[in-house]
């Protein structure tokens, strides 16, 4: 499984970068922002995505957006501060597959992820 | 740790804002640090009051517009560090700078869904290293600094707001 890895902070990906490897993920491709993620995703083949929403250059919704453009199935989870029930209802109707609040707790997060990851790995 | 009930103007109006920082800042501690820190004071910044060795600078906007700031010491930013990715770093570096960036864009995140009638936007974090380093805000807002201990070391969260 190839997992599409997005948000500006390192501390972030390493978070959860090391929850998808204690799920037995380790092809995992990190981007810093949305122009360099959908870069990736073109030029390469993807499990799953998860992002962030606010992200300098392209955020995370507008990657969503673009890449449900191109691939209308692929499983995006957004992991992010923005928890207003408006912001969740957007991210839905732009084809979110699920949707985490940070801050999180390692078990929230490695359930989360499970759902998505844990049959396949 | 206890609502606020501060003694500055307008504590209502106050009381609204600090109140929702103070429970965000405690989930996110909880959360992602393992510890829950405890609020020790409450007060008015004063003019040319220094800041500490890091400082994450959060900008707000919408029907009401100011700023957080999450301030600590070297060794309390490199403790979130330790406890938020097990990595042990000594000086403040772009590692530490990062977490100490996300720790407070969760804060603020986790305030703004508390005041979502407000329909407020944050800005990506700006951190600032070194020492003895002054932060200014516009003369017509009064900025207050909450104190808090924790387990990693104590911080400061400065928040200075209008609107509200």
């Amino acid at each position: 499984m190839r997992v599409l890895l997005v948000d500006d902070s390192g501390t972030m990906r390493t978070i959860q970068k090391r929850c998808l490897n204690k799920l037995g993920i380790e092809d995992i491709i990190e981007a810093e922002d949305g122009v360099q993620a959908l870069q990736y995703f073109q030029q390469g083949q993807y499990d799953i995505v998860l992002t962030d929403w606010n992200m300098p250059h392209m955020d995370g919704l507008t990657l969503l957006k673009e890449l449900r453009q191109l691939n209308r199935d692929i499983p995006i989870i957004m992991i992010t501060t923005e928890a207003e029930r408006a912001r969740v209802v957007l991210a839905i109707q732009s084809g979110v597959s699920d949707y985490l609040v940070k801050p999180f707790t390692p078990e929230g997060l490695k359930e989360k992820l499970e759902k998505w990851v844990g049959v396949s790995a | 740790m206890s609502a606020c009930a501060p003694s500055a103007p307008n504590s209502s109006l106050t009381a609204e804002y600090v109140n929702p920082i103070i429970t965000a800042t405690r989930s996110v501690f909880e959360m992602m640090l393992g510890c829950v820190p405890t609020r020790t004071g409450l007060r008015l910044k004063e003019p040319g009051e220094h800041s500490h060795d890091v400082s994450a600078v959060i900008g707000i906007s919408g029907r009401a517009q100011g700023t957080i700031v999450v301030s600590l010491t070297r060794e309390s930013a490199c403790a979130v560090v330790e406890r938020m990715i097990g990595e042990k770093e000594t000086e403040i570096n772009a590692v530490v700078c990062d977490a100490v960036g996300e720790l407070t864009n969760m804060i603020a995140g986790s305030a703004k869904a508390q005041l979502a009638k407000y329909e407020l936007s944050i800005s990506l974090p700006n951190v600032i290293a070194g020492h003895n380093y002054v932060m200014h805000s516009p003369s017509d807002v009064q900025s207050m600094i909450m104190s808090f201990n924790s387990e990693i070391g104590p911080f400061w969260i400065e928040i200075a707001f209008t609107g509200f």
